[in-house]
């Protein structure tokens, strides 16, 4: 029998999420152009070559290794990219992602990539041409909702702070910002400098749709263990408490 | 059942800081944006700045010179108020640099060494036939309290320290001995009776026995020039001037090593270890202090038993201060974050309203303080509860989750909450440190999301050293310290560690947790630092009414 992951545990939907973010069986929910995320993630201009750090691995004549003869570079490793990054926001206020389900997602999705998490931000750095590909499919798909989440490679602050008024998630540096016509709109790169166009990166969720495809317990939305006075424990729960059990005995009598 | 507990002691704090009819349960709000003009230290800040352009010939403090050109201060920035007390302060008055009471907290610390009597004065009366008397004994304190300040003795007058400079180095004796205590003039004692409840008294007289110690603590401007190792060498010498002064000893005998070998070696107690070369630190320095002597020194355990979340929030608050703010905030790193990790555990009663509930629920389900078995089960049970209730809170009221902003701050505040409810309910630290440990785990799978890198580390491995045999890391938590080898480099964790410590022997009503001599040393009231009101006491300092030691203005000119 073929093994089939599991992932995580749960019925609800945040349960479901969380697998479906984990396997990367995610849906795609818009299209940025490809030049319109290296703008914004701003490591090259769009169409610049791509620096690199050694010369391509063909040209360098690697050592007879049975690990690179298993492992297949990817295209940033084979051509000699420097490693870049991108960084992501997530509000607390039920945006679809949040970062050790972004970190999974790069993880186990993502070849040659070295996810970092943190409360108010996730990293995820890999090759160049690498990390590019990787930043689109989070941008394109139900992972990132525009108005709650945001790249920012710096002056992150945000993520548990209220919205603003239209609903996009609190930015220092006002990266991105609702349009007239409704859509938000990317006018500085993860750094805060502007950028030569504005970038519609289209229309945000509603607060119902951020609910169905949100990844965190909330009292609110989905809770994890009911409310005081009313505990009632989500799956999730249950496997940390066995896990924590399992760690704490197995420090005492390691067997 | 639980929702008689939750008091939501933290609204009176958000009042205060967004304004009285502010709605604190709004997930929306209209950001501002008036960067740092809307507050009134950050004015100062630059009113200052401004003063000292010309002074300095060049550029400073300017908070407009960040990313982009956008000044910092596009969010609101509020005041806070020191947890349990009426002060409300701005952050920056809580950064140590700008807090003298802060100061002199850790001044105290690293001031203070406790020296054995009983050796010295065997060597007196077996080796030089000497009589020691209470007369002799008192005689040797007043000449004592002349010479630790740095004063003259024996040899002729000799340079000495300014009285005004060093006025706050004392050293009163205490014993666990009511007869010889009573034969100690009060001024020059540490009185046990009168300064526990009775007790408390009792069972640190039966700990101390008929044994006698000096608590002796150096000038704070001896420590701010040298450093923690100083202490022992300093009080080692005036020690050993005071006993040839007093008994009338040759000042070259050999007798003489024996006095200065017992001051600074074998009946010598450093308030912290020295640590390995790597970190480069003399004992008296805050990376080698236990969190059970950090339990020890606090005082509020002996004014106000009877709550024991109080006296460990207090223990908190002390712990967070130095092991944060001023062990890895500075020593060991640098700069202005780790001042905003270590307050969110001692202001705007946070944490006092999650450990409140915990400790209430506990007492519900238990019957009282430390009834609870010390097992894994009741740490799940209370970590668990008091976890969803503090997260529960964070959701319903998004002012409380934008003050405490960053995962670091929400971590330490649940987990310490959850420690401190299962060590006051079992009586146990080792069970709060369980019920940290998986308020942690809970906290990250709730949100995905916990504190920084470190967090990864320290407390998604940490169960499994919560019980562990081996000897590097199976300690019980009163004997493990900021050098501990998985706490070395986290903030968030040690002051609250400390106060778990606490917790577990404020539930039991014990009279100390490692040390009574620790206990009774810091009970002394000649010490500049409050240490039964720790959090009351940094609010004086950042409202600017606490006095510190250690002042130059004396010798200098005036601004």
């Amino acid at each position: 029998m073929a093994y089939k992951p599991q992932f995580y545990p749960g019925s609800t939907s945040v349960g479901i999420n969380r697998r479906k973010h984990m396997s990367g069986n995610i849906d795609k929910l818009r299209d940025i152009p490809e030049a319109d995320v290296v703008a914004i993630m701003g490591h090259r201009a769009p169409g610049a070559d791509y620096a690199s750090t050694h010369p391509p691995l063909k040209e360098m004549g690697e050592p007879d290794c049975p690990v690179r003869q298993l492992v297949a570079p990817t295209a940033g490793a084979a051509a000699g990219d420097r490693v870049r990054y991108s960084q992501w926001t997530d509000s607390m206020y039920f945006a679809p992602s949040i970062p050790y389900f972004r970190s999974y997602w790069g993880a186990i999705n993502c070849k040659g990539c070295d996810p970092g998490t943190l409360s108010g931000r996730q990293i995820i750095e890999a090759r160049e041409r690498d990390i590019e590909d990787y930043t689109k499919a989070q941008y394109d798909s139900e992972v990132t909702d525009v108005a709650l989440c945001s790249m920012r490679g710096c002056t992150v602050h945000g993520h548990s702070l209220r919205l603003e008024e239209n609903g996009m998630q609190f930015d220092m540096l006002a990266r991105t910002e609702m349009g007239a016509d409704g859509n938000v709109y990317a006018v500085k790169d993860q750094v805060g400098i502007p950028l030569d166009k504005k970038i519609n990166l289209g229309k945000a969720m509603s607060e119902a749709e951020a609910k169905k495809r949100t990844t965190i317990f909330r009292f609110d939305g989905v809770p994890m263990g009911g409310k005081v006075g009313e505990r009632k424990f989500d799956e999730a729960i249950e496997m940390t408490h066995h896990m924590w059990e399992r760690r704490s005995k197995w420090g005492y009598r390691p067997e | 059942m639980a929702v008689k507990h939750t008091k939501k002691l933290f609204i009176k704090a958000l009042n205060k800081k967004f304004g009285k009819d502010f709605d604190l349960a709004g997930q929306k709000v209209e950001y501002k944006r008036l960067g740092p003009e809307q507050n009134a230290r950050k004015r100062e800040f630059m009113e200052y700045a401004k003063k000292l352009e010309g002074k300095r010939g060049m550029t400073g403090y300017n908070p407009y010179v960040h990313a982009g050109g956008i000044p910092l201060g596009q969010r609101q920035l509020v005041p806070y108020k020191l947890s349990s007390t009426e002060y409300v302060v701005e952050g920056d008055d809580l950064h140590f640099v700008n807090n003298p009471a802060m100061q002199q907290m850790w001044d105290d610390i690293r001031r203070t060494i406790i020296v054995g009597l009983d050796m010295a004065h065997e060597v007196l009366q077996k080796r030089l036939g000497k009589e020691v008397t209470p007369e002799t004994i008192n005689n040797y304190l007043e000449i004592l309290n002349h010479a630790m300040p740095g004063a003259a003795v024996v040899q002729e007058h000799m340079v000495e320290t300014h009285p005004g400079l060093v006025d706050d180095c004392n050293v009163r004796v205490f014993t666990g001995d009511d007869a010889l205590a009573d034969e100690i003039d009060d001024q020059y004692k540490i009185d046990i009776n009168k300064m526990f409840p009775e007790d408390q008294a009792e069972t640190i007289k039966a700990a101390i026995g008929k044994t006698s110690w000096q608590a002796v603590h150096i000038p704070t401007i001896v420590v701010r020039s040298c450093d923690g190792g100083t202490t022992s060498r300093w009080s080692a010498m005036q020690l050993s001037m005071t006993f040839i002064d007093a008994y009338n000893m040759c000042a070259g005998e050999a007798a003489v090593a024996d006095l200065a070998y017992a001051a600074k070696h074998a009946a010598v107690l450093h308030m912290s270890d020295m640590l390995p070369a790597r970190r480069a630190r003399g004992p008296n320095n805050p990376g080698g202090l236990s969190f059970g002597y950090m339990a020890d020194m606090v005082q509020t355990s002996r004014v106000k038993p009877q709550d024991p979340v109080y006296v460990s929030l207090n223990v908190v608050a002390a712990g967070s201060m130095l092991y944060d703010q001023i062990w890895l905030g500075s020593y060991m790193s640098g700069g202005v974050g780790f001042t905003q990790y270590a307050t969110a555990a001692y202001t705007n009663d946070v944490l006092d309203d999650f450990s409140y509930y915990g400790v209430d629920y506990a007492v519900d389900k238990f019957g009282g303080f430390a009834k609870a078995p010390a097992t894994i089960d009741v740490a799940k049970e209370l970590a668990t509860e008091v976890t969803l209730y503090g997260i529960e809170q964070y959701e319903a009221f998004p002012t409380l989750l934008e003050d405490h902003f960053g995962g670091s701050q929400r971590a330490a505040v649940l987990a310490a909450a959850s420690g401190i409810t299962s060590a006051i309910a079992s009586g146990h630290s080792q069970i709060g440190l369980a019920g940290w440990y998986l308020s942690m785990l809970l906290h990250k799978e709730a949100w995905g999301r916990l504190g920084f890198f470190g967090y990864d580390l320290q407390d998604q491995c940490g169960p499994t050293n919560v019980f562990s045999y081996q000897s590097d890391e199976g300690n019980p938590l009163e004997l493990r310290g900021a050098n501990y080898p998985n706490y070395a480099m986290n903030v968030g964790h040690q002051g609250e560690y400390a106060g778990i410590t606490s917790a577990a022997h404020a539930g039991r009503m014990d009279a100390f947790a490692v040390s009574p001599l620790i206990k009774v040393t810091f009970a002394n009231p000649g010490l500049v630092f409050d240490w039964a009101n720790i959090r009351d006491c940094f609010g004086k300092g950042g409202a600017r009414e606490f006095r510190a030691a250690g002042e130059r203005s004396l010798v200098m000119p005036a601004v």
